[in-house]
């Protein structure tokens, strides 16, 4: 994570009031832009914390990113450190400059193998480095937020070819330093093309249109299952809860756009007991409890008519939202984390049972998302092929539980049948945590 | 799911392993305290780490290849972690991925060394909890296959190890299904908590698609109190009277599969039982010491026969028929009858405490993780399990889990792994 946007030089320590961001207001396609090695966003949808209120996405990301980020305030005892214990480690380590004026500058005796860069800030702004095959573009390494002054170490694995140091101060045009070429014929380390903000720009436009087109099912959706209520026909509001619900649960990359809405909408209850009849538990839980704990139609009106309200609001305004694009590769692998924690445990069941529905519908987001993201994900993750496959696995064995709008309960899942779901789930995220590297912002200039 | 061969023919980045995250290198010894090394050293610069003085509990390293899995052998260690696994993975082909995997991952994490450099690609490619270099620290990996494992799914039926089965229920058994069998057994086995932790971590995230856990229990190894076996949570020290199989004419005897009965792939494995034991020791310490001590016919202070002085003392039951010095019931007498006839029954024990916390009734859930390692489980585990039938020790434990696996052979090169003289 970086603190690189925000920080000042001089105080590494994370600077507590928000920034906003100069170009906050002036990117093409009404897409708020964030910093461009915004990292932390909010990672969770049910963190009471979650609400980044659509409009002011950015500058959140930004005070986020100030408060919790990257913990660089030790740099100067890492960088002393990291010095004195240079042996320790068994590895070959190479003192590196970096700086506007001597950026790579110390690479005398390139060679192959995992080994170790000591890069000092020698410059006066804060830097990102880079190490690049200048060729391809493509990045072998990075260090976000070094500040002046101060050594971090960065680990590589370099096969024979030719590199060559970039460094990126804060508020400055990037240096390529020089082009440093590695002998021999020994395979090359892990490497990806960085992906910028402008590359985000058209599938997070497409994504928020998608989102857009949901919407109105979504309205129709709750619409319905109030006019069952409301008429007392608790058989067809329970089918049609379930159908409003997995409306939603697709939407499942937009949940920080959505921001407070998403508590509203679609929060749980606290665990003590009691929480769920306190007035604050609303939404389609709220709505889900009552159905499936026997509570009378009179009872769930009010309920009812609260989620439909908040979910015509949330269509009403969401031509107003503005995606972050730093959310797209994020999203794609945290809706299935999100899966995994709250549907696969059970933590989001008040009753009907459909965790596993949820999952299904969560899966179906991440299909949407991963389509948009494909055309820069081809080229960059090798592993893509895994990918599509551990999502087939997944949906293929979850489709398994369902039964139409019948969907088998957590607890009711044979033992096999549980591991099996465990095991696509998880498999799948070790394949979705890469993407979420990849499509960390980075600046290229 | 693609394999990719490397220049080396080696397969990675296959199916389990995303990150075909083979460390590099293997660093120093860091197991011992103070072992400042600094350079690169080869796998096979397998500096020992001295042995605490005073301790049977066992700290040196093992070499990760060779004919047997290290961790039999080995004595104890402070920590373990004992797991079942089934098998997700949907084939046959999936499966020997699986042991590739689970072989690499081992083969790096007992080794130690700097964990591989995904750059941009990914996240970091090992947990950081060793720091930024995994040291060796004496971890052992032990894998077995269990009964299941040769059902229909992956084609073994005919190559299950002959006396292979689910655990039965014993007569004082209280099994819980969630708690016994298994298609895999994984034991990792360290000085420290945190390494066994580590690789624990380490070896689940390159698996989740292939096995999931069924189940877990931790475990340790008291230090010596003061001297001798450690003690297991009744006070008394447990594994003094284990055979010497040390000496390679015992260990053919009593532990390794290799006669021509066994399915050729067997050789150089061993019968793995593992049995959860529920300790009840409220009740225990409610029990006057004469009688703790006649049911294990040892005294609890020095851990000697109740007809000797010191632990490893041989108790003498010839000159003691009618069991008035050490009573025909207890459990050394019971457990080794110490005659012609039952020698062939003896087995190699390598228990483990537990302590899981709380139960229900406000009383401590302790107890042990007995394992045991033998050629051929009815001639020795089920035999002395049945001679144990109803000694006076069942009203204080309660076997609730585990089972029977079949601990596959060493892993004995580079380009050998776990299980493929089983699946090649």
């Amino acid at each position: 994570m970086s603190a690189e946007s925000d920080t000042e030089p001089a105080s590494p320590a994370a600077a507590p009031e928000p920034e906003p961001i100069a170009e906050a207001d002036g990117e093409p396609g009404g897409i708020a832009a964030a910093s461009p090695t915004t990292r932390s966003l909010t990672r969770r949808r049910v963190a009471p914390a979650a609400g980044a209120v659509v409009a002011v996405a950015a500058a959140v990301t930004a005070a986020v990113l100030a408060g919790g980020g990257g913990g660089h305030g030790g740099d100067s005892a890492d960088g002393k450190g990291a010095t004195a214990t240079q042996a320790a480690d068994g590895l070959p380590h190479t003192a590196i400059d970096v700086s506007t004026g001597g950026c790579g500058r110390g690479w005398g005796h390139p060679h192959a193998g995992t080994q170790v860069f000591d890069l000092h800030n020698s410059g006066s702004a804060a830097s990102e480095v880079y190490l690049s095959d200048p060729k391809s573009g493509k990045l072998y390494g990075e260090l976000e937020g070094l500040a002046p002054g101060t050594t971090r170490q960065m680990l590589v694995d370099l096969g024979s070819g030719t590199y060559a140091f970039k460094c990126l101060p804060e508020d400055t045009d990037a240096v390529t330093g020089p082009s440093v070429t590695v002998p021999g014929h020994q395979p090359q380390g892990a490497a990806t093309l960085p992906v910028t903000q402008h590359d985000l720009i058209p599938p997070t436009l497409a994504y928020q249109q998608w989102i857009g087109a949901r919407m109105g099912d979504l309205a129709r959706g709750t619409g319905t299952l109030k006019a069952d209520i409301d008429r007392g026909d608790l058989a067809a509001a329970k089918r049609d809860w379930l159908s409003a619900h997995l409306v939603y649960e697709r939407m499942g990359a937009a949940y920080g756009t959505f921001g407070d809405a998403d508590g509203a909408i679609n929060g749980t209850a606290a665990r003590t007991p009691g929480a769920v009849d306190d007035a604050s538990f609303a939404g389609f839980h709220r709505v889900e409890y009552g159905l499936w704990h026997g509570q009378p139609a009179a009872a769930l009106k009010a309920p009812a008519a609260e989620l439909d309200k908040n979910v015509g609001a949330l269509r009403d305004g969401w031509s107003q939202a503005r995606m972050d694009p730093a959310e797209m590769g994020l999203r794609a692998h945290e809706i299935i984390e999100n899966t995994e924690q709250f549907e696969l445990t059970g933590r989001t069941d008040y009753g009907s049972g459909t965790n596993l529905a949820t999952a299904r519908a969560n899966l179906d987001g991440t299909r949407e998302i991963l389509s948009l993201l494909r055309p820069l994900l081809t080229p960059r993750d090798p592993a893509l092929p895994r990918l599509d496959s551990a999502v087939e696995r997944l949906q293929h064995d979850l489709d398994a539980a369902g039964h139409g709008d019948a969907w088998t309960p957590l607890d009711r899942l044979g033992r096999a049948q549980r591991e099996q779901i465990n095991a696509d789930t998880g498999d799948l995220l070790e394949q979705l945590a890469p993407v979420a590297a990849i499509f960390d912002v980075r600046r290229t200039a | 799911m693609s394999d990719t061969r490397d220049a080396a023919g080696e397969l990675r980045r296959r199916g389990f392993l995303r990150g075909a995250a083979l460390g590099v290198g293997t660093v120093g010894a860091v197991a011992g305290a103070g072992a400042a090394t600094a350079a690169l050293t080869g796998p096979s610069a397998h500096a020992a780490t001295p042995a605490p003085a005073a301790t049977p509990v066992a700290a040196q390293d093992a070499p990760f290849h060779g004919e047997h899995q290290a961790g039999i052998i080995r004595p104890v260690q402070q920590a373990t972690a004992f797991l079942a696994f089934d098998v997700t993975a949907a084939d046959r082909r999936e499966l020997t991925e699986l042991l590739h995997t689970v072989t690499d991952r081992a083969r790096f994490l007992t080794a130690g060394g700097t964990p591989q450099a995904l750059g941009i690609t990914a996240p970091p490619s090992d947990s950081g909890t060793l720091g930024p270099q995994v040291p060796r620290d004496g971890l052992s990996v032990t894998v077995g296959a269990g009964a299941s494992l040769f059902d229909d799914r992956f084609g073994l039926k005919d190559r299950k190890p002959l006396r292979l089965k689910a655990m039965p229920a014993f007569e004082d058994d209280d099994l819980d299904p969630a708690w016994c069998h298994g298609d895999l057994s994984l034991q990792l086995s360290a000085p420290h908590q945190d390494t066994v932790l580590h690789a624990l971590r380490d070896i689940a995230r390159h698996t989740r698609g292939g096995m999931q856990v069924r189940w877990r229990l931790d475990g340790f190894t008291s230090p010596p109190r003061p001297s001798g076996t450690p003690r297991n949570h009744l006070g008394f020290k447990d594994g003094t009277g284990n055979p010497d199989v040390g000496d390679p004419a015992t260990a053919g005897k009593l532990l390794w599969v290799g006669d021509g009965a066994e399915p050729a792939w067997t050789t150089g494995g061993t019968y793995q039982v593992v049995r959860l034991i529920r300790m009840l020791v409220e009740f225990w310490d409610r029990v006057s010491i004469t009688e703790q001590e006649r049911m294990f016919g040892r005294a609890k202070d020095t851990g000697a026969p109740l007809d000797g002085s010191r632990e490893f003392d041989t108790p003498q039951f010839a000159q003691d028929p009618m069991g008035d010095v050490i009573p025909l019931d207890s459990h050394i007498r019971k457990a080794n009858p110490r005659t012609a006839d039952t020698a062939g029954s003896r087995l190699l024990r390598r228990g483990y405490n537990y302590d899981r916390g709380m139960d229900g009734n406000g009383n401590l859930d302790v107890g042990l993780i007995f394992v045991c390692y033998q050629q051929d489980l009815e001639r020795q585990f089920e035999t002395v399990q049945k001679r144990l039938a109803g000694e006076p020790l069942v009203d204080y434990i309660t076997p609730f889990g585990g089972g029977y696996f079949f601990a596959l052979p060493g892993v004995r090169d580079r380009g050998d792994w776990l299980g493929r003289s089983l699946l090649a």
